[in-house]
């Protein structure tokens, strides 16, 4: 500790913060280009279908309607729209999704185009293209899909199984450490799917120009990975596209992959012209990727004192109807959910399973939320069974510094037990635990651990480059690629720059979001910007600053070792009245040195050996009313340990949402589609119940600061652990006000009492 | 059906504009005036995105008629700031870390400003009740909330 900071820890501003509460920032579908045509999509009605016959003659005869295009316009290639590379360089994934298809796989997929010179002509068009389907049987339900005689859903796999992993870290003997145990839990858990709930319906825009070259305007959080797909999807070189980011309305993970894109790139090489392509809310609900759904055994066996020795997990994920970061998932659950504790004995497998429903990818947590929902209420089981406290079971099981993480690489800092005990004391878990149940309205106290990563290494490949530039003035150009996911990423990058080059958060310019611009990175996801992005922005400032010492040191005579920078001022460290600005030193080095000009500029790439997770620990406090279901979340405590805090208001600002995300994905946004048909029946905000003000708990965020050794000054990630013991939290609170285990998400009202009628004819 | 001229008095200042029956107010604003400031969200008045003043009164501008806003006077998010003066309400949101992504935010601040001209001194509880039609993906919430307390006290302090 003790590091003292001028720029790192303070509650800085966004740069981007007076463009949006201005109205001036622009997101895709405020983008108007000369002589851009709108377009929109003819989906398939039916979830399982094959095109028989299209014509769109009429449509095109349509007044003003510049294209109308079909799969038979596109490349026959097939892509996947969220593939995200591992480290070593392995097969290429098998493909199976097209710009357009010929044989529906779900209720919305992508039949054919219009693009014409409004949006309500492309529309009218839309009804114009005449479709004769054949309709096929479909099957939406992961087990009726494995059964034989199932539909056969993708071209790449004869049995509906897009994969079947097992856990790679699997050690000791499972059978033997059951054997042993004292204690052994076994349970079945079921979560739904979520909808990421991006604020700002999907819209992109593409250019062709005459020479060839391809322009997309695109909310996707890994621009440089989808550039890749876009070029070898459409066979143009690499260099000919360019993805630009403008702000993004909202990411959770629904962005790693792209949508429209690949058609208004076909409508764009088709007409020439520029091509906006926005997508309703519904569309957006109906199509775009959700958090997957997932059905999983977790089996968990104690000694006599609490020691976990024995943990089995089997996962299935509904994968939907077409490949994608979803399927991955389910390797992310074992990862998640066998390596939350300790444990000598333990093994897992799990498999992805296609289904005639909307595609899949990973959403905020990518399967943590969803596996701890069920791991943490097998801990706070088995400690009412052994009688121990739940927070003593913990206490027993967490890891320490030095033992293996989640992702396999050795922890270096953890602050988990100082998370789990200042927790329990902020909320008086000691008081309020177990509280005599009486009354319809019941009081109850949870809690469950959480911990995640910063960036999945070394399951994924997790580099990332940045570049710095001084400018004469003396501020500096970050050119870097987190994108705009909206997190406050700019911010916390600008102040690891600002620190290290010893000048003001608000010197440093971002320049992000335009693949041409920017050296390549992953992106946005799995919480790696802080220190993935982060560690590559300081040590391009390391280099930078090299540059600019030694260039001050030659203007006042000294050595560079002995110069520090500080308030934009460079001085020398044994006599500081002997100084220089920053400004001199740019303006010098750019204008007035003559010969001895020269750019003061630091590039770097920087690529973890190291999954650095954070950790922490979540209490919920909830009234149940017995007679309704209805459960009030009244306070929701997060204590997090994030390593040193670069910005605090951007951190809470995350575990709030988190509160908000997962709370509303705990107990009432419930996706459903008919069973008969497949159509989405929860395609709104008013059909799917994500939570308003007057449904938030109080909230509070504390951060346990513990810097990371390998984090840039000391952090780590955040955003995603703030949601991933939270609907376990609420579980194992509901527990506590009513005796009755919740098991499947979301914990409707319907299902309470249901599960308390049950437990009341037991 | 065909166009009518209609003037609408956006931000202070005046406009004849050509519309179609059809279109609503979001649409005039973005698509004519060029005002992308105001976002369209689920377009069906659920989220409050959109949210504009119209004589003072807050109205999801995506469900409003331009022709029924015919010589009423409309506030979007581009008529608070004056010149690079920011509304308190704006200032607040950005230093309280209120806004995320950004995409709510227009319609958040335009309903908090009709809050606080209804109700300069309001509740927390107050707060939560005027912005329960806006959601947000991003915050929580619990920022926003704080922002527009600060702005009340701002504004009562002698901030506009």
């Amino acid at each position: 500790m003790g590091q003292e900071f001028s720029v790192v820890g303070k509650r800085l501003t966004q740069p981007d913060g007076v463009a949006k509460a201005t109205g001036t920032a622009q997101y895709a579908a405020d983008i108007k280009l000369p002589g851009m045509l709108r377009a929109k999509v003819l989906r398939s009605p039916f979830s399982h279908a094959k095109v028989k016959r299209i014509d769109t003659s009429k449509a095109e005869k349509l007044s003003g309607v510049e294209a109308v295009i079909t799969a038979r316009d596109v490349p026959q290639k097939t892509y996947v729209s969220s593939y995200t590379p591992p480290p070593k360089p392995t097969t290429p994934p098998a493909t199976d999704r097209g710009v357009f298809t010929d044989k529906a796989r779900y209720v919305g997929d992508a039949i054919a185009a219009v693009a014409a010179v409004d949006s309500r002509t492309a529309k009218q068009a839309l009804g114009l293209i005449e479709v004769e389907y054949e309709q096929l049987p479909a099957v939406f339900d992961v087990e009726e899909a494995l059964k034989p005689g199932a539909p056969v859903i993708s071209d790449t796999a004869e049995n509906n199984l897009v994969y079947e992993t097992v856990y790679p870290m699997a050690e000791g003997d499972v059978e033997k450490g059951f054997a042993e145990a004292a204690c052994i839990i076994e349970e079945r858990f079921s979560t739904n799917r979520q909808e990421h709930c991006v604020m700002e319906p999907h819209a992109c825009i593409a250019t062709y120009d005459a020479n060839g070259n391809v322009t997309c305007w695109s909310p996707c959080q890994l621009s440089h990975l989808r550039r890749r797909t876009i070029a070898e999807l459409f066979d143009i070189p690499l260099g000919k596209v360019r993805l630009i980011n403008p702000f993004s309305g909202g990411s959770f993970g629904q962005r790693l992959g792209i949508e429209g894109e690949p058609i208004a790139i076909a409508l764009a090489m088709k007409t020439g012209k520029p091509v906006s392509l926005e997508y309703t809310m519904e569309e957006d609900f109906a199509v775009m990727v959700t958090r997957p759904a997932f059905k999983y055994t977790c089996k968990m066996g104690f000694k006599k004192d609490g020691t976990l020795i024995a943990m089995d997990l089997d996962v299935t994920g509904n994968n939907g109807a077409y490949r994608g970061a979803g399927a991955l998932n389910v390797s992310l659950c074992l990862l998640w959910g066998l390596g939350a504790y300790r444990c000598p004995n333990k093994a897992g497998s799990g498999c992805a399973i296609f289904t005639n429903t909307q595609c899949t990818a990973a959403a905020r947590g990518a399967g943590n939320p969803e596996v701890m929902f069920g791991v943490e209420q097998v801990m706070d089981l088995a400690a009412e069974k052994l009688g121990i406290d739940p927070i003593e079971i913990r206490l027993k099981n967490i890891k320490k510094v030095g033992e293996l993480s989640n992702m396999g690489t050795p922890i270096e800092s953890t602050a988990q037990e100082e998370c789990i005990k200042l927790g329990a004391e902020r909320i008086g878990w000691k008081e309020k635990r177990g509280r005599k149940r009486e009354g319809v309205v019941r009081k109850g106290i949870g809690m469950a651990t959480g911990q995640h990563c910063s960036g999945a290494y070394p399951m994924l490949l997790e580099h990332s480059s940045a570049l710095i530039k001084f400018n004469e003035d003396g501020s500096a150009n970050l050119v870097v690629h987190p994108g705009s996911p909206g997190t406050g990423i700019w911010g916390t990058l600008s102040q690891i720059a600002a620190e290290e080059l010893g000048i003001d958060a608000e010197d440093i310019h971002i320049v992000t979001g335009d693949t041409n611009a920017t050296l390549f990175d992953i992106g946005s996801h799995a919480s790696r910007s802080t220190y993935c992005i982060g560690n590559a922005v300081l040590k391009a400032a390391r280099e930078a600053k090299g540059q600019l010492l030694e260039r001050a040191a030659k203007m006042l005579g000294v050595s560079s070792n002995d110069l520090e920078v500080k308030d934009r001022q460079i001085y020398v460290r044994a006599s500081p009245e002997k100084r220089i600005s920053v400004a001199e030193v740019c303006e010098q080095a750019a204008i007035r040195s003559g010969i001895e000009v020269e750019d003061i500029c630091g590039k770097a790439t920087w690529h973890p050996t190291n999954s650095a997770p954070p950790f922490g620990a979540f209490f919920a406090e909830v009234e149940v009313d017995t007679q309704t279901g209805a459960v009030k979340v009244t306070k929701f405590l997060t204590v997090a340990d994030s390593g040193k805090i670069i910005n605090p208001i951007a951190v809470e600002g995350q575990m709030e949402g988190a509160m908000q995300q997962f709370t509303g994905y705990a107990l009432t946004e419930n996706w459903q589609i008919n069973e008969d048909t497949g159509v989405l029946e929860t395609d709104s905000f008013a059909t799917y119940e994500m939570l308003s003000q007057l449904d938030m708990p109080e909230t509070e965020v504390i951060f346990v600061e513990k810097p990371c050794p390998s984090g840039p000054f000391g952090a780590k990630g955040a955003g995603e652990l703030g949601g991933v013991g939270v609907a376990a939290a609420i579980a194992n609170a509901i527990y506590d006000a009513i005796e009755v285990r919740m098991k499947d998400l979301p914990i409707t009202p319907e299902r309470i009492v249901r599960a308390l009628k049950v437990e009341s004819c037991a | 059906m065909s166009k009518q001229v209609t003037r609408l008095i956006v931000n202070g200042r005046s406009y004849e504009v050509a519309i179609e029956p059809w279109m609503t107010v979001a649409d005039v604003l973005r698509d004519e005036l060029g005002l992308t400031g105001t976002k369209i969200s689920c377009g069906a008045g659920d989220c409050g995105a959109c949210t504009v003043l119209i004589d003072g009164r807050p109205v999801r501008s995506c469900l409003t008629l331009a022709i029924t806003a015919r010589d009423k006077n409309i506030l979007t998010i581009e008529g608070l700031a004056e010149g690079t003066t920011l509304h308190p309400i704006q200032s607040a949101f950005i230093e309280h870390g209120a806004i995320q992504c950004g995409f709510c935010t227009s319609g958040q601040i335009m309903a908090a400003k009709a809050l606080l001209d209804e109700n300069p001194n309001p509740t927390r509880e107050e707060v939560k009740e005027a912005l329960v039609g806006n959601l947000c993906r991003c915050t929580g919430y619990v920022k926003i909330v704080e922002a527009v307390l600060a702005a009340s006290e701002r504004i009562r302090k002698g901030g506009k």
